[in-house]
């Protein structure tokens, strides 16, 4: 992330958060941001060119998924004036507004400085003001810190839709504490001014990473509600693979759709969703929506935990595909024939398959390579497994592929793999080849064919140690040793190697010969 | 004259020196080779090619087959017949490895004519030797891999590069695997009879390609692979296949034979023994499917025929000979129904069908006048009577086995032996007979196989009428006849001098003076002597001396022998195969001179040898890995061998037997 980049100037921020601690203490209870918006709050002052690079397509999208809860709580303190302020769709058609917001939210901020020193009574207004501030600022510091970059269907849902679903399985409460533990022992941390340098804070999103893994288990053991909120994170990808296929074949007419274009670093940002009290990412909604029981009881309601569904939506859906980033490319929108993509997880992953190293390698047979590991994984599933060759190069995972292939075909045959050869065989078999090499060594006898045609060149070299062993009675396998033709001298009829024994018996059997 | 034996020294030296009156000079090669193919015996064709030039040049040309007894003397033998040669049996060389082999064919580079190779047992001969083979040999035909436990699928492939094999034996070619399998299939298109017997690696994959590609297999042998139904019904596509074994394939049932009956009526021998999930109602749909089935062996599937089959029987009325009902329930009523249906039949097997009666035997023989072979092993309920029917209606009756047929006496005996002229093997052990038995049975001249262990009251006067008519005898078998002494062996030395086989074990009366004449059966081969004590190494030093063919010899618990006799054996049998020393009194030079000596040597048994120090052992061992396939030692000895000895012995096909017993005495 470029986040590192784009250090705040320290004045602004130490004054900012120094001041906002101090609110902090005073409005605890019903501030449950306050801490994180601090730091938030100290980026956002310098940062007015680099939101500007954010395209409003992004914001708009960020601006839905944070919307419902901003809503519901700012609402209440300000009224509905600053929220029609956001409305998406002008954002959709206005790249400049961004900046206009961030100049307002400065000035905001510059009025609070202002106030600070005489106006000590106000403090609900103040802090409502505060509250607005920083609940802005979060959103946009979140698209800068790394976030939005995808949205995993059931947060569609959740972007289209208003109305909670029925109810959370009761079984989630059993969360609770869990969630609270990474939830909300780890913002405290920021809770230090230092920790907006930005380098620790990226260290403490890794410790988030980590957290939502747990999350994600916790979820798949306890949320019974559907495969949506349980499934793993590969299948979901796997799954997107599948939308990415089947885009081709939609053929909507152009302009009957939005197409959204996400930037590259949104692309390939880990996480979707952030909680808004503590910043913790989350590649899921439900995930998320568990995680913010932890914040407190108003998060623990019925609805609050529900999925939000799509029926009662105010308006129609709009239909929204993807358009690839890279310029060129024909998931491009500037191409001439654009194929739109379906889903934002298509547009991660096409750009991943399409545009990215591919930094993945499978560890098992260290040659092929991906940039979505969900491919990796999908592929080690069968690496390995595509023993079974073809005398043509044709591999198969099942050795029946191939024995129909090879009654398909005329002259094709089951190739035998020579290192395979000794491991598949039977245990005799195995004992047998790897000590024949040994004897070969030993004898000094080498075959350097490789081949079966190669047999006839036969290499012999005298080998010294093979006396040693197996000669102590020189029988034929050491007759031929050191001796420069081996056909022949192999056989050389020699005399009783135990003509020394021989002897005595001799003498003893014609004794009794005479008999 | 690489591979004179010593004991035809005589004859090389009175070979006539090569003059005018060379035979060659009167007679042309092509007669001579025409006399040679009019002298059967092998020894007398030895004999005629060392008198003379002629002859063995004559046979140098004219030799079709040759069964190699010594490595050493591989190369010799194949420069001088490589040019004729046709058939090559290596089966006796289990110390051939792919050194020798490639160089052995290399001496008849280009000019090989070889049709049929066998490597049986050879072990030590891989994939290298084969390529070499198949190189070298464009004409072959037939290959005998069988029992070489090394073989697997690069052997194979090696092997498919012959693309005339029609004939390919692969049994217990243990690394063999469904690919090498397809390897074969595919390279050698044409192939008639294949064998994969105890290729336990095969599955129905292999086999359904192998019926895909083969499609003019004759003969196939399945028998004891891990293979269904599914195989079943490959194999029911080859429309050419006339014989099929597969037994023990007990994944196959009556599904699988179901498959069998939808065929062309091509198959004339099955056998299904063994298959222990195979019922009647399969036997029966195998029978109707193929009317023309000659042979049927179904023995030891399960214990009860349905009544169907044997009417089923009526549809092979003419084709069948052969029947084999090996350890089924069969009453006298089936018996008659088979004797009814198949009236042709010249073999049966009735091998522990212990339910056998009198009766039923008679029923069956009533119409069944051409029955040869009547197998009737622990048929315990048959007396006389059946032997009486038995006599009275198969004439030509060649073959009897009447193993612990305990009712039957000497006068059952009687009537096999005025009626049954033909009789050319018959089993008795463990039958309560006399002498007088054997004066009935001396009445069968042609009787080549006799089996008499167990029965003890037989003695040296029996044995005197036996060798008073009975010259063609071959095989005796007279295991724990403790009556017998030096006397009775003296008697059948001078009338049965064609002996091959003989089992004297136990018959504790025999001293040295009995193995002096046993010395005189030039031709015996498998002569086992367990436990005789009186036995000393000066007996076995005659035996060595006198039976120069002896390849099989048991000198078990003959505690009297030591050092002396291995070493006469050493020094004379050089054919030896297969020896069983345990217990002897032999010491750690002994061994060492035996199993260093003897090269032909494979099966080794060596359990309590309390004389032979560790040392020995190893040296012993280390002398003759290469050649030895089979060993029994005591467990004690594994971890006192090296193991780099044992992995050796292993890599070579050998394998090692480790006895855990105690010493005992002499029992």
């Amino acid at each position: 992330m470029d986040l590192k980049l784009r250090k705040p100037p320290e004045t602004s921020s130490r004054a900012s958060s120094t001041m906002v601690n101090d609110i902090s203490k005073n409005l605890k209870p019903d501030m449950p941001f306050i801490q994180f918006d601090s730091s938030s709050l100290g980026y956002s002052v310098g940062q007015d060119r680099s939101m500007s690079e954010v395209s409003p397509q992004v914001v708009n999208q960020s601006h839905c998924f944070y919307a419902p809860e901003r809503e519901t709580k700012i609402k209440n303190h300000l009224g509905p004036s600053s929220v029609i302020d956001w409305n998406p769709r002008l954002m959709l058609s206005n790249l400049s507004f961004l900046e206009q917001k961030i100049h307002q939210v400065q000035d905001i901020v510059r009025s609070i400085i202002s106030q600070e020193d005489h106006v000590v009574d106000r403090g609900n207004e103040l802090a409502a003001q505060q509250q607005l501030v920083t609940a802005d600022l979060t959103y946009i510091i979140i698209q800068l810190i790394s976030t939005a970059g995808t949205l995993l269907p059931n947060i569609k849902n959740t972007l289209l839709s208003t109305d909670p679903a029925v109810g959370q399985p009761s079984s989630a409460m059993g969360m609770n504490t869990n969630l609270s533990s990474c939830g909300g022992q780890k913002p405290i941390e920021i809770l230090p001014p230092e920790v907006a340098k930005s380098s620790e804070y990226d260290e403490l999103m890794k410790d988030f990473d980590a957290c939502v893994g747990e999350g994600d288990e916790l979820i798949k053991c306890l949320n019974n509600a559907g495969a949506e909120l349980s499934e793993s994170m590969p299948i979901d990808d796997h799954d997107a693979k599948d939308y990415d296929d089947g885009m081709d074949g939609e053929n909507l007419p152009p302009g009957s759709y939005e197409v959204l274009q996400l930037e590259k670093e949104e692309i390939l940002a880990p996480h979707t969703h952030f909680c808004l009290i503590c910043g913790k990412g989350f590649k899921r909604d439900a995930n998320l929506r568990m995680h913010m029981r932890g914040h407190g009881d108003e998060y623990k309601t019925p609805a609050a935990l529900a999925k939000p569904s799509k029926e009662a939506s105010s308006e129609p859906p709009i239909i929204r595909r993807y358009s690839c980033p890279f310029v060129g490319c024909k998931r491009n929108k500037e191409h001439k024939k654009f194929q739109p993509l379906k889903t934002i997880l298509c547009v991660k992953n096409h750009y991943k398959r399409s545009h990215c190293d591919k930094s993945y390698t499978c560890c098992r047979c260290k040659t092929k390579k991906f940039s979505v590991i969900a491919d990796l994984k999908t592929h080690e599933k069968h690496c390995g497994r595509d023993k079974w060759i073809c005398s043509c190069g044709t591999t198969f995972s099942r050795k029946d592929k191939l024995f129909g292939h090879v009654a398909l075909f005329q002259g094709h045959t089951p190739a035998i793999p020579m290192d395979d050869a000794k491991v598949s065989g039977a245990p005799d078999q195995v004992q047998a080849s790897e000590s024949t090499n040994g004897m070969a060594e030993h004898t000094g006898f080498n075959f350097t064919g490789n081949t079966p045609n190669d047999a006839q060149s036969l290499d012999i070299k005298g080998a010294d140690d093979c006396q040693g062993y197996f000669s102590p009675m020189n029988f034929d396998a050491c007759n031929f040793m050191g001796l420069d033709e081996f056909p022949r001298s192999v056989y050389e009829v020699s005399e009783s190697p135990f003509s020394f024994l021989s002897t005595g018996s001799f003498s003893f059997i014609q004794r009794h010969g005479e008999n | 004259m690489v591979s004179v034996p010593r004991g035809d020294a005589e004859a090389t030296m009175n070979r006539p020196r090569p003059c005018d009156s060379d035979m060659s000079t009167v007679f042309s090669l092509d007669l001579l080779a025409n006399i040679l193919d009019r002298v059967s015996d092998p020894r007398d064709r030895k004999s005629c090619r060392l008198v003379c030039h002629g002859f063995l040049r004559a046979e140098e040309i004219h030799r079709r087959s040759l069964r190699v007894l010594r490595l050493e003397v591989l190369p010799g033998l194949l420069r001088r017949y490589a040019a004729g040669l046709e058939c090559l049996d290596l089966s006796a060389c289990p110390a051939l490895d792919d050194r020798a082999f490639s160089a052995a064919l290399a001496a008849g580079a280009g000019q090989w004519r070889l049709r049929s190779v066998s490597l049986s047992r050879a072990s030590g001969v891989g994939w290298r030797g084969l390529a070499a083979l198949v190189d070298a040999c464009p004409r072959l035909e037939a290959v005998d891999l069988s029992h070489c436990v090394g073989v697997g699928d690069r052997e194979a492939a090696a092997l498919a590069n012959a693309a005339g094999l029609r004939e390919l034996r692969l049994d217990k070619c243990l690394g063999l695997t469904d690919v090498g399998l397809a390897k074969v299939a595919v390279g050698c298109a044409g192939l008639e009879k294949l064998g994969i017997k105890w290729c336990l690696e095969i599955s129905d994959i292999g086999i359904d390609l192998l019926a895909k590609k083969c499609q003019d297999l004759k003969e196939l042998d399945i028998s004891y692979l891990k293979i269904s139904n599914r195989s079943i019904n490959s194999i029911s596509s080859l429309g050419k296949l006339e014989v099929l074994n597969m037994v023990g394939c007990s994944f196959v049932d009556d599904e699988g034979l179901q498959f069998l009956k939808h065929r062309n009526n091509s198959l004339r021998s099955i056998n299904i023994s063994r298959c222990e999930n195979v019922t009647s109602s399969g036997l029966t749909s195998v029978i109707e499917g193929n009317s023309g089935l000659q042979k049927l062996n179904v023995g030891d599937c399960f214990p009860e025929l349905a009544s169907l089959f044997f009417s089923k029987l009526n549809d092979l009325k003419d084709s069948l000979t052969v029947l084999k009902l090996d350890g089924f329930q069969v009453s006298a009523s089936s018996l008659k129904i088979i004797g009814l249906n198949c009236k042709n039949l010249a073999k049966i097997g009735l091998s522990k069908c212990q339910s056998v009666t009198d009766e039923g035997i008679f029923e069956l023989v009533a119409n069944c006048v051409h029955l040869t072979t009547i197998d009737l092993t622990c048929c315990h309920l048959l007396t006389d009577r059946a032997l009486i029917s038995i006599g009275d209606q198969c004439k030509k009756l060649r073959c009897l086995r009447l193993e612990s047929c305990n009712l039957i006496t000497d006068k059952g005996l009687e009537c096999i032996g005025t009626c049954c002229s033909s009789l050319e093997e018959i089993d008795l052990t463990d039958c309560s007979l006399s002498s007088t038995a054997m004066k009935y049975l001396s009445q069968c001249s042609k009787l080549v196989v006799l089996k008499l262990g167990l029965c003890y009251m037989i003695s040296d006067e029996g044995l005197v009428l036996l060798a008073s008519n009975c010259k063609k005898l071959r095989e005796l078998d007279l295991y724990r006849c403790v009556e017998i002494t030096d006397d009775g062996l003296a008697a059948i030395a001078a009338g049965c001098k064609k002996i091959q086989k003989l089992n004297l074990c136990y018959c504790t009366k025999i001293t040295d003076g009995g193995l002096r004449h046993v010395s005189r059966l030039e031709e015996l081969r498998d002569l086992e002597l367990r436990g005789l004590c009186h036995v000393t190494s000066s007996g076995i030093a005659k035996i060595a001396m006198g039976c120069r063919h002896l390849s099989e010899l048991d000198l078990k618990r003959c505690n009297l022998v030591d050092d002396g006799g291995l070493f006469a054996l050493a020094q004379y049998t050089e054919n030896l195969r297969q020896i069983n020393i345990s217990y002897c009194s032999i010491s750690g030079t002994g061994l060492c001179m035996l199993l260093g000596t003897l090269k032909c040597l494979q099966d080794v048994k060596l359990v309590h040898l309390s004389l032979v120090p560790i040392e020995w052992f190893e040296i012993a061992l280390r002398a003759s890995y290469e050649k030895l396939k089979k060993l029994k030692l005591l467990i004690g000895l594994r971890n006192l061998l090296s193991p780099l000895l044992i992995e050796k012995l292993h890599s070579r096909g050998c394998r090692i037997r480790w006895v855990e017993k105690p010493f005992a005495a002499r029992r």
